[in-house]
């Protein structure tokens, strides 16, 4: 292919589409409600890249690294979890109350509480399974139905049995040394979770492209019947991908709790979105799992970035979950009309 | 003054690369039963979807009462008098007989839905034709034979005065199929004009007035019935005679048999026997037919020996039970292309995978070199034509998608191969590549069960055939049996 | 604690109304073979819109037309994306879903300056029917919308089983190729339940944020839009039994609210309705195949 034609083929690609339609009706947006564009997109690449922001940036890349994965996992074998609230919020509670009630030697303190979040992330999401599986309700209601009581329950941990006494903050204590997530080279805010979620995202490229387990999850997403016939067990695969998709949810809600400020903020693991910034890069992807990173880090960008326009330029950063949701519908737009002009070409 | 009812002159339809129909001209007369004959992928379909309004000509024109007519939906085609009975039925499961017939041209009496009027009208439509049906009775439990008159009755409920019938004898017994054409005969006396599409030449030649034979999208023969004989309309069909039956085995294996069905009772949700006390056998080296009607317990069957049912007892691969999910130890071609025997959007390398994939890869590794390398090996070995191994399947035609399903189960280390309807909707070419495997698979030495409702087909490749009624084994032929004795059977007709 | 109060039964009421508005606009989505799952961004919406114009005209009612019409236009993106496009209806529901919360909390803190919850004396609430002078136990406390909800359960019931439209819709969304032989205009119809879905979203909307309450707050939704959809589930399209189905919903969101008011944790009232939706929705498809098994 030449530089041209392979130019060509990046400008029209469907998330690049996407993403500029998106970011053309948000302008728009904010055009008809009278933000200045200029001030706003400078505001919001200072408030993700410059500024001393960037480390910030990476730090937030790391949860929606993993709740992307959390909902792309199970996505490969056609269930969609849209649960990641709760998972998350399990996840985080879970090593939270390991880390405070258990004393634990140094090392293990970091690794128990973050394989234990990994756990009940799993375990939380499991439950959806035979939902999906035995009584057919598909996974992306019961999914969602289970992830508000698991959000409650862990607000309900963290304000009264774990919570900090004598404050009436709804938090629980600082969590021991032992259990602080050691910093990246000198940085304030990017933990040694930056690496663990890069190495786990590598590790599920693997399984998912070159391991009989990855192929017959997609071999169950793509036609459950024909993996069935196949041999394939089926509603084992589809559990496990929704076990392991919530497993990476609990895991990084975990992560969030390990890094600073250490404790279990009430709120703070699902306030800023990452569920559903996940939800969308997932989605932009369209199912090329290398591209999930990418897509992550230009959503990561967005989001954190809202949060400098509305410091600097004081634009509610709402406006990048409307982002979002028209890349979303875009992008499920833009995927039939191709199949259909592939269809007649 | 024209006698004709309709015509069509010089319609063409391409899709994609295919030219569908290419030039057909096309003239029905009122009050006959016209044949449209030809093999599967002549364009009968798309000619008949063109005349009903489903696809546009690309080119040509339709006449309706020597009048030019152009036709967008089906509902235009209902307005100029255009009936259609679809091969698969194109009825509502939940909604009554009568509302079936009357919707879309419902009686209405101040705002509400006329129930009376429509019950009123349809018990008149049965007595008049001689269809009779039910109007309050549920669809989703009806017999064919009866959800066929009720699409027969919609069509003239709304005063079709031409009635297209695609295939209408595909799912009935012998029995039900003459009193199908006795109808057929009574409603072309009240000056309906009828279109028969088929592929059997026998019933061209009971019903039919004239025929047209379409070949390759073309016409290439026009014929009136009684000055025409089979052989003169199979010339026009596939262009030279049939070939003779397959060189069948002289002598039975002796072997045991790998593959035991002993006593086989099966019941569906509802309680109601799918199958009752289901024995049979299939040696090394033998091709045992399943002939039957649709829905005579040929399902329950083989998704009892795949082992797809689960866990069930009677059934013995080379004498232990049959295991559950999907026993390896039996290769199976399924009837669903797209819904069981391929992933569409998967490639044709992992399509062609599935059930090697362990023997090929573990839990922590799949070599991509080795997943393409088995797939092109068996894509050059059965000859199926696709660019690459990488593109999806559904990109190949469904004669090479077809192939590539063979390749995969023929491949197999199996006991047993279960074949169903291998041949559907592929070309002529593709359908005796198919039957030259299972017959090298079975001279060498493969036991194969093969389910088909062509009785040809089964007559080319069985030694022996048995036939299943209301899911029992009612008969078994020699492979070589007359046709008339094996259709008998599958009606439930014992001696 | 007397369930059998009055009051109890009228919070029901309030607690299922806007749940069984947005569920019917569902219900007629289902019917048409339409899988509705933007309800909950619909609802958010319609609540939003309600507060915008009821606070910018003064008018309970303006603001009530104003949802309607705002959420219509709302669903006429899912229509066009999913019906006319032919885009997957679930990714199109997960991107407005997305989309109506981003929007209502960007327009509410350019509107009102604020974000949270917003509530003023210009915002107009709607009337109760005691005030309207129907002063009836029950029935008295709710506003009109609340009996409209009801009347609509009664009138989709009949429309579907009774008129020539509703037999066709039944038609259209059991078997799509047997809809088109028989000429019938599906995709006008999708086009038509999407929308109509959207106006009675709308109503739920304004229901909530100008019935049961008389203001706006971030994700005032709260799910409801999801309960909804597990209630036409339950339902197998029959309105009556969407009815019920959201009547369980309102018995235990008014019955958490009891807790609540007996000293129990906030997040166990929060989390009752979802339990027992889910509850329902397990004993219902157990039910369901035992029934089966057993026929």
């Amino acid at each position: 292919m030449t530089a041209p034609a392979l130019a060509r083929r990046v400008v029209a690609s469907a998330p690049v589409v996407a993403v500029v339609g998106a970011l053309a009706l948000t302008t728009l947006v904010m055009l008809v409600v009278g933000v200045d564009p200029t001030l706003a997109y400078p505001a919001l690449v200072r408030g993700a890249i410059f500024d001393g922001n960037l480390e910030y940036t990476i730090a937030a890349f790391v949860p929606t690294l993993g709740m992307a994965l959390a909902f792309a996992l199970p996505l490969r074998a056609g269930e969609f979890n849209l649960g990641g609230d709760g998972q998350l919020a399990i996840g985080g509670v879970t090593a939270a109350a390991l880390a405070l009630l258990v004393p634990l030697p140094p090392v293990v303190a970091v690794v128990l509480p973050l394989v234990a979040g990994a756990l009940a992330g799993g375990l939380v999401a499991a439950i959806a399974a035979p939902f999906s599986t035995r009584l057919r309700i598909p996974a992306i209601v019961s999914t969602l139905l289970i992830s508000a009581p698991a959000v409650s329950l862990a607000s309900y941990l963290v304000r009264f049995p774990l919570a900090e006494p004598n404050t009436g903050i709804a938090q629980t204590p600082t969590l021991p040394d032992a259990s602080h997530l050691p910093f990246m080279g000198g940085s304030g805010y990017v933990t040694i979770g930056l690496p663990l979620i890069v190495v786990l995202t590598g590790l599920w490229l693997h399984i998912d492209g070159r391991t009989v387990t990855g192929y017959e999850i997609r071999a169950t997403g793509q036609n459950r019947e024909f993996a069935r016939y196949g041999g394939v067990k089926v509603d084992r695969v589809a559990a496990l991908a929704l076990a392991g998709g919530g497993a990476f949810a609990g895991l990084a809600g975990a992560l969030i709790v390990l890094g600073p400020p250490y404790r279990f903020v009430d709120g703070a693991l699902t306030a800023p979105g990452y569920t559903f910034t996940a939800v969308a890069a997932v989605l932009l992807a369209s199912a090329r799992p290398l591209a999930i990173p990418v897509a992550v880090a230009l959503l990561t960008v967005l989001q954190v970035g809202g949060l400098g326009m509305e410091r600097e330029a004081g634009v509610p950063s709402q406006l990048t979950q409307i982002v979002q949701g028209l890349i979303i519908v875009i992008v499920a737009v833009l995927a039939t009309v191709r199949a259909r002009r592939g269809v007649r070409g | 003054m024209t006698d004709l009812a309709a015509e069509l002159i010089g319609v063409s339809k391409r899709f994609g690369p295919v030219l569908a129909n290419d030039g057909i001209d096309l003239a029905v007369a009122r009050g006959e039963v016209h044949a449209v004959v030809g093999e599967n992928g002549a364009g009968k379909s798309t000619l008949m979807s063109i005349l009903y309004g489903l696809h546009r000509p690309d080119a040509g024109e339709i006449r309706r009462d020597g009048q030019r007519i152009t036709l967008r939906s089906p509902a235009d085609a209902i307005r100029h008098g255009l009936g259609m009975v679809h091969q698969r039925f194109r009825l509502f499961p939940d909604l009554t007989v009568a509302e079936n017939i009357v919707i879309g041209a419902e009686p209405v009496r101040r705002g509400h839905l006329d129930r009376a009027a429509a019950h009123r009208a349809v018990a008149a439509l049965s007595e008049k034709y001689g269809l009779r049906a039910d109007p309050s009775a549920l669809v989703r439990g009806l017999p064919v034979g009866v959800r066929q008159r009720v699409e027969i009755l919609r069509a003239l409920y709304r005063d079709a005065e031409i009635l297209i019938l695609d295939e209408p004898t595909a799912v009935l017994t012998p029995g039900e199929t003459d009193r199908l054409f006795e109808v057929l005969r009574t409603v072309a006396a009240t000056g309906v004009s009828i279109l028969l599409v088929t592929h059997k030449l026998s019933e061209v030649m009971a019903v039919g007035d004239r025929v047209t034979v379409l070949r390759q999208g073309r016409v290439t023969g026009r014929f009136t019935t009684r000055e025409t004989n089979a052989n003169e309309l199979v010339n026009a069909m596939i262009g030279r005679s049939l070939t003779p039956p397959a060189p069948k085995r002289a002598q039975p294996p002796q072997e045991n048999p790998v593959l035991e069905v002993r006593d086989l009772t099966i019941h569906d949700a509802d309680g109601v026997a799918r199958l009752s006390e289901v024995s049979l056998s299939v040696h090394p080296g033998e091709i045992v037919g399943l002939a039957g009607v649709a829905g005579s317990g040929q399902r329950e069957l083989i998704d009892s020996v795949t082992g797809l049912r689960g866990a069930v007892p009677g059934v013995f691969l080379a004498g232990t039970p049959v295991l559950s999910g999907r026993d390896p130890r039996v290769a199976y071609v399924p009837e669903d292309r797209h819904g069981r025997a391929t992933a569409p959007g998967m490639s044709v390398a992992e399509n062609i995978l599935m059930g090697a994939q362990r023997e090929l890869g573990s839990r922590w590794s799949l070599p991509r070199a080795a997943v393409k390398k088995r797939a092109k090996d068996l894509v050059e070995r059965f000859s199926i034509s696709a660019a690459s191994v990488d593109i999806p399947i559904s990109a190949l035609s469904g004669g090479n998608a077809q192939k590539a399903v063979l390749a995969r189960e023929l491949t197999r280390p199996s006991h047993v191969v279960v074949a169903e309807e291998p041949t559907q909707g592929v070309d002529v070419g593709v359908r005796e590549r198919v039957h030259a495997l299972l017959l090298a698979a079975r001279d060498e030495g493969a036991a194969i069960l093969l389910q088909s409702s062509e009785l040809s087909e089964l007559r080319e490749l069985a030694d022996r055939i048995l036939v299943l009624y209301e899911g029992r084994v009612v008969a078994e032929f020699q492979g070589d049996a007359h046709e008339t004795d094996i259709g008998r059977a599958m009606t439930g007709a014992t001696e | 604690m007397n369930i059998f109060e009055w009051s109890f039964l009228s919070g029901v009421l309030t607690a299922t109304a806007p749940v069984l508005l947005a569920a019917l606009g569902g219900l007629l989505c289902q019917v048409a073979g339409v899988f509705n799952i933007a309800l909950e961004g619909q609802l958010l919406w319609g609540a939003f819109t309600a507060v915008v114009v009821s606070d910018a005209t003064g008018s309970a009612w303006a603001g009530v037309a104003g949802a309607i019409i705002a959420t219509v236009l709302f669903s006429g993106l899912l229509s066009g994306a999913s019906v006319r496009l032919k885009a997957d209806p679930i990714v199109v529901a997960v991107g407005l879903n997305l989309l109506a919360l981003g929007l209502t909390a960007f327009l509410m803190r350019q509107i009102f300056g604020s974000g949270g919850t917003y509530s003023s004396p210009d915002l107009a609430g709607l009337p109760t029917l005691a005030e309207l002078g129907l002063d009836i136990p029950v029935l008295g406390p709710q506003s009109p919308l609340v009996p409209l909800a009801l009347l609509l359960v009664v009138a989709m019931a009949w429309w579907l089983t009774r008129t020539r439209s509703g037999l066709r819709l039944r038609g259209a969304g059991q078997h799509l190729e047997a809809a088109e032989a028989v000429g019938l205009p599906v995709a006008a119809y999708r086009h038509g339940v999407t929308l109509a879905a959207g106006a009675l979203c709308g109503l739920a909307g304004a229901q909530l944020s100008l019935g049961n309450v008389t203001l706006f707050s971030e994700g005032m939704s709260a799910g409801r839009g999801w309960i909804a959809v597990v209630a036409v589930m339950l339902s197998s399209v029959l309105p009556y039994r969407l009815l019920l189905a959201c009547l369980l919903f309102g018995v235990a969101e008014a019955f958490g609210f009891r807790l609540q008011g007996a000293g129990l944790p906030q997040q166990a009232a929060d989390a009752a309705p979802y339990v027992i939706t889910l509850v329902a929705l397990v004993l219902a498809a157990v039910w369901r195949r035992r029934s089966h098994e057993h026929a």
